[in-house]
């Protein structure tokens, strides 16, 4: 079954789940970076120019061109949680392998071993091994043990009509729960006839035909949702 | 379409969460996708390449020109895959849709959105109003998403032609003198024909991961117009419980029940096996000495080396050092230049020294200050087991005041006044440091500790005798209390200092 879940199970038991996220996201992310760094990077060149480029100036602004350079992602990853300015925008953010959160020594490894990615030419490297694998990890992300995966929130369920509860005859497990309320949540995306259609599947459960089968199967969604 | 044999997770993702399984399918079918794409291509690129020897970037116009007939199969046998079919090449291309064409090579060449618009025409045979109003269902809140798929495969695809043209550039010895520019920083032929092969081999590379990002963000759509998700759950539910009504499950069931009674009766008869006491002890003992209860503890401590076996070993002083030492006395001159610079290393070190000294002193400030000034003293408690110990809450004459209680049958109180003026007494003539934790047992020992050996005896009978009381209700005999309060008297009324 093709998904980018990714799951640990954590030592109480525990699944944690996340979504990983492939090259498009992380390519934009990437640029915004890149244009927010170009920023910086002439600001700090116009602010050298009154100490003499070719002399002290000059390597005050190569000092700073080298730290941001290389330590803008991992002063973001490891102080923003994970996210630089451009990952915040697009929602991902980068995190340890075992999903707990990016620390000085991972974050560190990801982003020195860019340079490995960035082989031959503008991330190519980086670009197919985030392919070989399905957790899509670069080299540096391989080296170090993250991954990069997506924060953004779950969209709101959609408002609901008001809709009498009602108690299901027959107990149910959770994933079917989820599937009833998620029934009626989505409804007001789902056309009448593909709603009736739905129902009709859960003929022999419900004993309820056609548009009765609907109201029945929003009637429970309700009383799961904890509606009295 | 048979929902139940869909390889991917159907459930609601963002755009960009769909682009992302979009190219997971791709990884997961990339060969047989790549080759669906290269076989039409094949035959026709040798063509082309062969008619345009003298400027094969025609030739590579063309193909990139007829790419979106090439993505046809590719997502032609996806969508067969998708269903867990595995369809060959050769009988995929026979029933390949051709239908439409000539709009997506001409006025829809350029449309952004080719990867995501394409399943439409492809797999769902729509054209004219019935595709535009498709396409106007679809679309929605994916046109960003669909445009920057079209954008970021775009720049990896250049990416990887360049890509390939350096590492070659790279890898190729000079002697064989290839150049890819003239001396006018024009492609040369040689250039040409190596930037155009790398461009068809990256097109063909980029391709399956275009295509089918596209086809996830049209699955994706479906998905949540078309409710997948919840039709593949009902699906299941409605067949559980189809197969709970069947008679078949009922024989499990049966022999379910008559193999747990079976089981019940012999396990009860061997379970008491009878001990005697000293047995019993013998065993237990094992047991506590068995690995489940013993204990071990590591113990870490400071002890002397054994300087001996240490002095042998520091004997092989390592060779290299000494000569590395005699050769810097040997190179004189070079060694005088750096005493210059010796002196403000000192002065560095001497200054970090200071540094990390003052940075040492504020660090650990908070222990350092509680270490030099007095503790302060601890305040005595008012309260020790629910008593009031505070000596104005004390009658002037204690024993007189206990024995009078006595006589009026509150031997509670009176034996509770007892106690708790001698505490009052031991916390303000010896200063004991009873705290509101203690128990009476360690007000006691902490009084034996003291060091006043008739004192504690007498404590230690007062505290028994109250504690007898207090939690056994036994009281005491007329005379015992005589002679705790003769006691009390003797040891911790006022009078005997």
């Amino acid at each position: 079954m093709l998904d980018t879940r990714y799951r640990v199970e954590i030592p109480g038991g525990i699944h944690l789940e996340a979504q990983v996220v492939g090259p498009i996201p992380r390519a934009f992310a990437y640029a915004i970076d890149l244009i927010i760094r170009g920023i910086i990077i002439v600001a700090l060149w116009f602010a050298s120019i009154p100490l003499g480029l070719s002399g002290m100036g000059g390597g005050v602004f190569l000092i700073f061109l080298f730290v941001i350079e290389w330590l803008y992602p991992v002063l973001f990853e490891v102080f923003a949680r994970g996210q630089t300015p451009g990952k915040k925008m697009f929602g991902i953010s980068v995190i340890n392998d075992d999903l707990s959160p990016v620390t000085l020594g991972t974050s560190l490894v990801r982003n020195l071993l860019r340079t490995v990615d960035f082989l031959p030419l503008f991330y190519l490297v980086g670009l197919v091994a985030m392919l070989s694998n399905r957790r899509f990890q670069r080299l540096g992300d391989m080296a170090a043990g993250t991954l990069v995966i997506s924060v953004r929130e779950a969209a709101r369920p959609a408002a609901m009509e008001e809709v009498q509860p009602l108690a299901p005859s027959t107990p149910l497990s959770r994933a079917d729960q989820t599937s009833i309320i998620n029934f009626l949540q989505r409804s007001p995306q789902l056309s009448r006839p593909r709603q009736q259609e739905l129902a009709a599947i859960l003929e022999g459960v419900t004993h309820e035909k056609g548009d009765n089968g609907i109201e029945y199967l929003h009637r429970i969604g309700a009383w799961f949702l904890g509606v009295r | 379409m048979d929902l139940d044999k869909l390889q991917v997770n159907a459930c609601i993702r963002s755009g960009w969460q769909a682009l992302d399984l979009g190219f997971l399918m791709a990884r997961a079918w990339w060969r047989l996708l790549c080759i669906a794409g290269l076989v039409p291509m094949l035959p026709l690129a040798i063509v082309l390449l062969a008619i345009f020897f003298d400027s094969p970037f025609w030739a590579l116009l063309v193909l990139w020109w007829l790419k979106p007939f090439w993505e046809r199969l590719p997502l032609f046998i996806a969508s067969r895959m998708l269903f867990d079919e595995a369809p060959g090449i050769w009988s995929s291309m026979k029933s390949l849709p051709l239908k439409d064409i000539l709009p997506w090579l001409f006025w829809r060449r350029f449309s952004p959105q080719r990867a995501f618009d394409n399943p439409v025409t492809v797999l769902e045979g729509l054209k004219g109003a019935a595709r535009r109003q498709r396409l106007r269902v679809l679309h929605g809140k994916y046109s960003d998403v669909a445009l920057s798929n079209q954008f970021v495969c775009f720049l990896c695809e250049l990416l990887l032609a360049f890509g390939l043209l350096v590492l070659f550039d790279f890898f190729t010895p000079d002697v064989l003198g290839i150049r890819f520019y003239d001396t006018f920083g024009d492609l040369t032929l040689a250039g040409e024909w190596l930037f155009s092969l790398a461009a068809i081999i990256a097109m063909s590379l980029v391709m399956p991961f275009h295509t089918m990002a596209g086809f996830a963000l049209y699955l994706n759509r479906r998905i949540e117009l078309e409710a997948w998700d919840i039709e593949i759950s009902f699906r299941n539910l409605a067949e559980r419980k189809r197969s709970l009504q069947t008679p078949a499950r009922i024989l499990p069931a049966v022999v379910l029940v008559f193999g747990l009674f079976g089981a019940g009766v012999p396990g009860s008869a061997e379970a008491v096996i009878e001990h005697d006491r000293e047995s019993s002890a013998e065993l237990i003992e094992q047991i506590l000495q068995g690995k489940d209860f013993g204990q071990e503890r590591e113990v870490r401590k400071w002890r002397f080396k054994d300087m001996d076996e240490e002095a042998e070993e520091e004997e092989s002083f390592p060779e290299w050092i000494i000569d590395f030492f005699e050769w810097l006395e040997g190179s004189q001159g070079w060694w005088q230049g750096l005493s210059g610079i010796a002196v403000w290393v000192k002065i560095l070190l001497v200054v970090l020294f200071a540094g990390l000294l003052l940075y040492l002193l504020r660090r650990y400030r908070g222990p350092l200050s509680r270490l030099i000034r007095e503790r302060p003293k601890e305040t005595a408690p008012e309260v020790l087991f629910g008593l009031d110990v505070t000596p104005e809450s004390l009658p002037p004459d204690v024993p007189q005041q206990a024995i009078r209680l006595w006589g009026e049958g509150a031997c509670r109180e009176a034996l509770s006044l007892l106690y708790r003026a001698s505490l009052s007494r031991l916390i303000e003539r010896y200063e004991l440091a009873f705290r509101a934790s203690h128990t009476e047992a360690e007000c006691a020992a902490l009084v034996r500790a003291h060091g006043i050996e008739s004192l504690s005896e007498y404590f230690w009978q007062l505290t028994q005798t109250w504690r007898r009381l207090a939690y056994g209700h036994r009281l005491p005999s007329d005379d015992v209390l005589h002679s705790l309060c003769d006691g009390w008297a003797r040891e911790l009324s006022s009078g005997t200092e």
